[in-house]
């Protein structure tokens, strides 16, 4: 499973400089001209997902006609012509990324509230709730599965976003097959996949999924979202409807007791911050352009909001509280890796 | 609980993301990359029909990990073209089924499988025959599948219901058992030759 190329991520470095190199060659003047074109004439319009990832995914095409024919790309096999195309990806998202990664306040909107739904899920959902069974529950393959899903948020190229899905998925599936050999079972499908993927993406709470959901999904190249890599992509998107719809009629659990754990955890949630308005960051739209909204949308927040624990003394904190103060350090440690690759 | 203790085969996936042949491109009349989509209830052996069916083909010598709810196998037909089926498992249990669309959006192929010893899978079949007949892509190839005909003592579906009720809706049915392997290699052929080819005028 996309193992040649999650094994070597230098190689595709490299392969994203040979990129940089053949845009370097005065014969390749023209396509740097028409890349540069490209980009700057998002400016002129404001952001329209759909149409976005239209027009990137026209300029794809475009570009993969024009290299074909190029003089630099004379004799080059299809891999070498997919390379470049990988680094063109890479390049232009990298550059659009703020103008279209999370642009409409909705998607931002949806964010928030997947994100705190996912929050108040996470003080008491147990793997018994999806009926994962027993033998799948591992917990260092889950951590695992966790912060590869968590990555997604380190990177700007939906290639390599899509790669974190995909080593997410990997992970879980080396554990359903090493359950198979060890416990003697048969190797389960996609009703023990699915449930373990949704309890990783819970515990996970990636920031912005629905949105790194949407932006792979309108600038992932097209014919790179195709057969085993749309399948576990295709997981994601339903693991996060399922979260989205999720009722008590969705696990194995008591209703009333469902409504319960919601209620105690979204009044802990409120009790925890000193301001209740989680919901929508003010100051987010102003920030889009300065950078990747993962890596500021909260920053200068004040602590208040987002972390809550910034006044907390020991002796106040309690058992309930380390689920929240882990998935804030998680969160913190994101924004800091983020904070430290901004150019 | 398995279909069989034993390790299915693991070859037959990708091996590796850059071949050119996989990265979409033109369908070609004589190599078809088909996705097909595999719908059914809870328990009546869908996963274990796909690993049946991968098993045949097992090359002890690939070390790549598949998973087993995304799989692919290639088959060659009569008529020399060759069919690689990519096969997308759905999870059976009711609280899933909503999720459904996302699955068998774009689907060439639906295999949807009820269990002969029982009843409600067959109606449970025969709702998703309707949901996919409604919005499932307009040329979609659709076969029913009663599964575990090694049970015969426990039949509560008599296959001439199913043969009837797959006539009537213009899909193509089989019954068929994960267990002895009975028929499942016959099911992805038969699915292989109603595939519409791609019109060869060019070239
Ligand atoms: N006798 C017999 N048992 C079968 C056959 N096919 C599957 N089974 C058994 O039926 C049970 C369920 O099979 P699965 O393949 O897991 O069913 P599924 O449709 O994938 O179920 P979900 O993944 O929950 O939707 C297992 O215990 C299998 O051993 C068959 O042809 N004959
Ligand atoms: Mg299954």
């Amino acid at each position: 499973m996309a193992s040649s190329e999650s094994s070597s991520s230098s190689a595709q470095s490299l392969t994203f400089y040979g990129f940089l190199d053949k845009m370097r060659n005065p014969a390749s003047v023209d396509l740097v001209r028409s890349i540069k074109s490209f980009i700057v004439s998002f400016s002129f319009y404001s952001p329209y997902p759909e149409n976005d990832g239209k027009r990137v995914q026209e300029f794809f095409s475009i570009f993969e006609v024009a290299i074909m024919d190029h003089q630099l790309w004379e004799n080059s096999s299809m891999e070498e012509i997919d390379c470049s195309m990988e680094g063109l990806e890479k390049y232009v998202m990298t550059k659009l990324f703020s103008r279209t990664f999370a642009s409409s306040p909705e998607d931002v909107k949806i964010d928030q509230e997947i994100s705190e739904k996912i929050h108040l899920l996470q003080t008491f959902l147990r793997p018994d709730h999806l009926d994962i069974r027993p033998f799948l529950r591992n917990e260092s393959s889950w951590l695992l599965a966790e912060k590869e899903l968590q990555k997604i948020n380190s990177f700007k190229a939906p290639r390599e976003k899509l790669l974190c899905i995909m080593s997410c998925c990997k992970v879980i599936n080396n554990l359903l097959l090493n359950a198979s050999i060890s416990e003697d079972h048969a190797l389960g499908g996609a009703d023990d996949f699915l449930p373990v993927l949704i309890y990783i993406t819970i515990k996970a709470n990636p920031p912005h999924l629905h949105s790194n959901l949407r932006y792979i999904q309108l600038y992932r190249r097209q014919s790179k979202l195709m057969s085993e890599a749309a399948y576990y992509f295709t997981n994601l998107v339903s693991a996060k409807s399922f979260i989205v719809d999720l009722t008590a009629e969705s696990l194995s659990i008591d209703a009333s007791e469902f409504e319960e754990n919601m209620q105690a955890a979204s009044l802990t949630n409120k009790g925890a911050t000193v301001e209740p308005s989680l919901v929508l960051n003010p100051t987010l739209e102003e920030q889009k352009d300065v950078g990747p909204a993962t890596a500021l949308d909260e920053a200068e927040d004040g602590f208040g909001t987002s972390y809550p624990y910034m006044d907390a003394e020991p002796g106040e904190l309690t058992v309930a509280d380390v689920e929240r103060l882990l998935s804030l350090y998680k969160d913190v440690v994101t924004k800091y890796t983020n904070l430290r690759r901004a150019p | 609980m398995g279909c069989s203790s034993s390790l299915p085969g693991r070859s037959s996936g990708r091996l590796g993301g850059l071949n050119s042949s996989e990265s979409g491109g033109v369908p070609d009349a004589k190599n078809l990359r088909v996705k097909l989509v595999l719908l059914g209830d809870s328990g009546v052996g869908k996963s274990c029909i796909v690993l049946r069916f991968v098993r045949g083909q097992f090359d002890p010598t690939s070390k790549v990990t598949v998973g087993a709810s995304f799989l692919s196998q290639t088959i060659a037909l009569q008529d020399s073209t060759t069919v690689k089926f990519e096969i997308w498992d759905t999870a059976g249990q009711e609280r899933y089924a909503a999720l459904a669309p996302l699955y068998y959006r774009g689907a060439a192929v639906a295999v949807i499988v009820y269990d002969i010893t029982n009843p409600d899978s067959f109606n449970k079949a025969q709702y998703w025959v309707k949901e996919l007949q409604k919005h499932g892509s307009a040329d979609i190839v659709m076969a029913l599948v009663g599964n575990k005909a090694d049970l015969h003592e426990k039949r509560e579906v008599p296959a001439q219901d199913g043969l009837e009720y797959a006539e009537k809706q213009g899909m193509f049915f089989i019954e068929t058992s994960a267990k002895t392997a009975d028929n499942i290699n016959q099911l992805f052929e038969e699915i292989g030759k109603r595939l519409p080819r791609p019109s060869s005028s060019s070239s």
